[in-house]
């Protein structure tokens, strides 16, 4: 390269550093006002797309308008791409240019918007609240009834109408971390849910950085990539989901074998993943990945552990029915939203939705995937990378796709070697915002 | 010697083609090119059909729009609570729309039914008939009376 090409780019970049803050700036403050934006509309109520729910941020409904289809639309498109942009810049001129401290600042406002504001998008929070006061107020096992069994209970006529005839599908120490919550009234575990959906998401940024910075990642980039994605903070952190707990449990324990690995440490992430799973059962696919990865009998012997601790007390708290996973994951595999690929890959060869058949391919198609990456992983793939694909073909290939089931990949992408797995996430979410983008097209008078 | 709770020893005595690697060879490229096609072609597969999912929704929230314009231009009711029965996937045209013949709750009163056909034009669509339904009945064919136009020659009433 010439001495002259050298000079224009070294001056391309200095002109780029120079205003680099001030578009990241104005970037960040998008994302800020597209995410006050829902916050404070929805805060309105009377809106499809805010449940439901007890006056928990009544303080913020006279900013806003009432949240309509259009609005939220645009406000998840505006800071979609906002935050497009920020990575954009981020990789164009590097972090150096924009402060950790700008960085954390930026997600602790995000977390702050939506964690005064009220439910977002999602009824889920009332069902963990309903199933917590099930077995704590009512004396009933949460595995074996359907919040339609509390139908006096206050916090009844929040859950969701699919839901109200549905026993929980969450893992045991998931319900009996929701038990404390249950004498503080709905309100009271409506805030409880929203600080433990904080917590969570703190605790999956503060691990995200430990492992980006184990593998030479700028770690602002990764928090960055994680805390300010749109999905994350409107839907996951907006509806207080408990794949949040997930999350952390997942990349506690991915940190626990990248920091100074040892048996000790492989031993109590196995554990951590399984106790994680007994929370939401997704992340136990993360197991498999660890152990051929590893291949030392250390993961398997804590899994195991775990496993058998968990069992018991989820057989000591809630009977036989606590610890049958399976049954309660074969019921919701057979669920169909409007949302998943599967339904619209049925709609584009002409047929009304997904059949039994249709299951069983997707099934079959997951499990080819599944052993193709176990083989890779075998022969030397990283198995962060692995385990991430698999999360991701978990939600492309399920019938009943939410948008907080794509943020299960995102964190293990942003730390994997294999940046294809970051590409491919982005695109399953950029797929799945377009396919909710029909009221902007064609809105129903 | 490696301790007995190791997996190395096992995979030390398993051919090349199938032993563990700490790290992927170099040479793993074809692999990787295999895989990226076969993202890119699932990839595009997703992209069509969501594209398609839209265009479809479109469709049916335009022919929504022009059914429910199409109920308060003939009844001469501006009544919000309509009830719009599609044909989502195209099989037809005919949508039937339904609400109060007078104001009230939804299907506190006795209600019209419409038949909407044909293409969208003007933001309207032509209604070819209709009937009548009792208080607090939902739209099945043996609570209907008074079919007129292509519902009576299609006998969509009981008599």
């Amino acid at each position: 390269m010439s001495v002259a090409v050298q000079g224009v780019r070294g001056s391309e970049r200095v002109r780029a550093e120079r205003w680099a803050p001030a578009l990241a700036g104005l970037l960040a403050l998008v994302l800020i006002a597209a995410t006050a934006e829902i916050v404070l509309d929805g805060a309105v109520g009377h809106s499809p797309l805010i449940p439901k729910s007890p006056a928990i941020a009544g303080w913020l409904a006279g900013i806003g308008e009432r949240l309509g289809y259009r609005s939220f639309l645009i406000a998840v498109l505006a800071s979609g791409a906002a935050y497009g942009g920020l990575l954009a810049l981020l990789r164009r001129v590097g972090a150096v240019s924009i402060s950790k401290r700008a960085v954390l600042v930026l997600l602790g406002i995000l977390h702050l918007i939506v964690f005064v504001g009220p439910i977002l998008l999602s009824t889920d929070v009332f069902s963990y609240i309903a199933y917590a006061r099930m077995g704590v107020e009512h004396g009933l096992n949460p595995y074996l009834h359907g919040p339609s069994s509390i139908a006096h209970d206050p916090v009844y006529t929040y859950v969701g109408h699919d839901w109200r005839h549905v026993a929980t599908a969450y893992g045991p120490f998931y319900t009996l971390l929701s038990y404390p919550l249950a004498p503080l009234g709905v309100v009271g575990a409506v805030w409880g849910m929203k600080v433990l959906a904080l917590a969570a998401s703190m605790g999956t940024l503060a691990l995200t950085w430990r492992c980006a910075r184990a593998r030479d990642i700028d770690p602002v980039w990764a928090i960055l990539v994680l805390g300010a994605n749109p999905l994350y903070v409107i839907y996951g952190l907006g509806g207080a989901h408990n794949d949040l707990i997930m999350l952390a449990a997942m990349m506690g324990a991915v940190s626990l074998t990248l920091l100074s690995p040892s048996a000790r440490r492989d031993s109590s992430a196995a554990g951590l993943i399984v106790a994680g799973a007994l929370v939401k059962a997704t992340v136990a696919a993360l197991l498999p990945f660890m152990v051929v990865s590893r291949r030392r009998l250390a993961p398997i012997v804590g899994a195991v552990g775990m496993l058998f601790a968990g069992a018991l007390i989820g057989y000591l708290a809630f009977g036989i029915h606590g610890i049958d996973v399976v049954s309660a994951l074969n019921r919701d595999a057979a669920f169909v939203s409007t949302d998943s690929f599967a339904n619209e890959i049925a709609h584009l060869f002409g047929k009304p939705g997904v059949f039994p058949i249709d299951h069983a391919l997707l099934k079959a198609g997951l499990v080819i995937i599944v052993l193709h990456l176990l083989w890779r992983t075998w022969r030397g793939y990283d198995w962060i990378a692995a385990a991430g694909w698999t999360l991701l073909a978990i939600s492309v290939t399920s019938t009943w796709l939410l948008a907080w089931y794509i943020l299960w990949p995102l964190p293990l992408a942003i730390i994997s070697r294999d940046r294809r797995l970051l590409v491919a996430t982005f695109a399953i979410q950029i797929l799945f915002v377009a396919h909710q983008c029909t009221p902007l097209l064609a809105p129903v008078a | 010697m490696s301790a007995p709770s190791s997996f190395t020893d096992f995979g030390a005595r398993l051919p090349a083609w199938l032993a563990p690697r700490e790290r992927e060879l170099p040479g793993s490229g074809r692999t990787r090119l295999i895989e990226t096609t076969l993202l890119v072609l699932v990839g595009i597969l997703l992209a069509v059909a969501t594209v398609n999912d839209v265009v479809l929704q479109t469709h049916v929230n335009h022919r929504l729009n022009a059914d429910l314009a199409s109920w308060r231009g003939y009844t001469g009711h501006d009544y919000k609570n309509l009830s719009v029965e599609q044909d989502l996937y195209g099989h037809s045209t005919r949508d039937i729309v339904c609400g109060n013949t007078t104001p009230g709750p939804p299907k506190e009163r006795i209600q019209i039914c419409l038949v909407a056909t044909g293409p969208v034009v003007d933001g309207h669509r032509a209604i070819k008939g209709g009937w009548y339904l009792p208080v607090k009945s939902e739209d099945l064919r043996r609570y209907r009376y008074g079919c007129y136009g292509s519902a009576k020659t299609e006998g969509f009433c009981p008599r």
